[in-house]
């Protein structure tokens, strides 16, 4: 993956990116504006799947209504995710909160994939109950869960430097060493 | 009364002649404090941003924007509360580093203009009776403040004072 990940950050837009003094903060900035845009639905759409909010509105009507913006969401937020993974790939790559978050959104594409006929495809049926199904409540509370492990997991990769001998390491801080 | 600044953070600050040494300089509480910060002020933003799409037709349409407003009211107190929380124990790491950076005074008074806004003009918004270019602008404006305050918060980081 090294290989690939030193290739992926001397692409002319992933070298631009890291040299430019602004498009680092900005990129960083869409993509955590997006997180809140995105991260909202997510919780909405958990809250009522758990009963703990907006019960007042159907399952079907929160459920339905955000399926779209919430795809939309994550593509803006992973499009502006893999801009910023690519001005320091290889750091990433060896960083063990990235590998976390990786890992955790495996667990949230598995989720998405489990629950998709379980629970929303099926938002409609659960609006004549009086309370939502024990698959609605697994499939809120574990999004909840796999979610908020991802923002956190993703704020503690800044937090780990580069290894030694990494591409990153020699070009930004091994320099500042002598 | 000398105030000496403090190099850098993990050190006890000398105010007047007491080092006091604050809880929150530890290794792991400005990361963790920095989770409570971001899940909180996503949700808190994101939220409002709900109720600001519907105003501009788009997301929860189906539902009435008074109603949403009510129903996140809740969580949206409480997100917004931890994420301020959490953020002034953040800026008592170091207060030095933030208030003397005019990306951080920019934040703060986006800030408490947004803030301001949402429990005002954006409520008032919400009610039928509020025409609806009144409510896409009132949506507009809310959704520029909040984003400015994210935008500040990140670039508090590259701005070298």
């Amino acid at each position: 993956m090294i290989p690939f990940a030193i290739w992926f950050q001397n692409t002319p837009l992933c070298a631009f990116l890291r040299d430019s003094p602004y498009a680092f903060p900005v990129i960083l900035t869409l993509h955590v504006t997006f997180i809140s845009l995105f991260g909202a639905m997510i919780f909405a759409t958990d809250f009522r799947l758990l009963g703990w909010g907006l019960t007042k509105h159907r399952i079907s009507d929160i459920v339905d209504q955000l399926r779209w913006p919430k795809r939309i969401g994550f593509v803006c937020v992973a499009t502006c995710g893999v801009l910023v993974l690519g001005t320091k790939a290889e750091e990433y790559f060896l960083n063990p909160f990235f590998k976390l978050k990786v890992v955790l959104l495996g667990l949230a594409l598995v989720h998405a994939l489990v629950f998709r006929g379980l629970v929303y495809n099926r938002a409609a049926e659960m609006d004549a109950l009086a309370e939502p199904p024990s698959r609605a409540k697994w499939a809120g509370g574990l999004s909840l869960l796999i979610w908020i492990s991802i923002a956190c997991a993703g704020r503690s990769i800044g937090y780990i430097y580069p290894p030694p001998g990494s591409h990153h390491f020699a070009l930004l801080v091994a320099p500042g060493l002598h | 009364m000398m105030i000496q600044l403090s190099p850098q953070r993990g050190r006890g600050k000398i105010h007047g002649m007491l080092l006091i040494e604050n809880p929150m300089n530890s290794e792991l509480a400005f990361p963790i404090l920095e989770c409570f910060h971001i899940v909180g002020f996503a949700i808190a933003i994101g939220s409002i941003a709900l109720v600001d799409f519907r105003l501009l037709g788009f997301g929860l349409r189906r539902q009435d924007p008074a109603d949403l407003v009510k129903d996140t009211g809740l969580w949206v107190l409480i997100s917004l509360s931890t994420a301020i929380f959490a953020g002034l124990l953040l800026y008592s790491t170091d207060p030095d580093k933030y208030y003397l950076n005019p990306i951080f005074v920019a934040k703060i008074v986006c800030l408490v203009l947004a803030i301001v806004f949402n429990y005002t003009l954006h409520r008032k918004a919400v009610r039928p009776g509020a025409s609806s270019a009144q409510a896409k602008a009132v949506a507009c404006i809310s959704l520029l403040l909040w984003a400015g305050v994210v935008a500040g918060g990140m670039f508090i980081a590259f701005i070298a004072v």
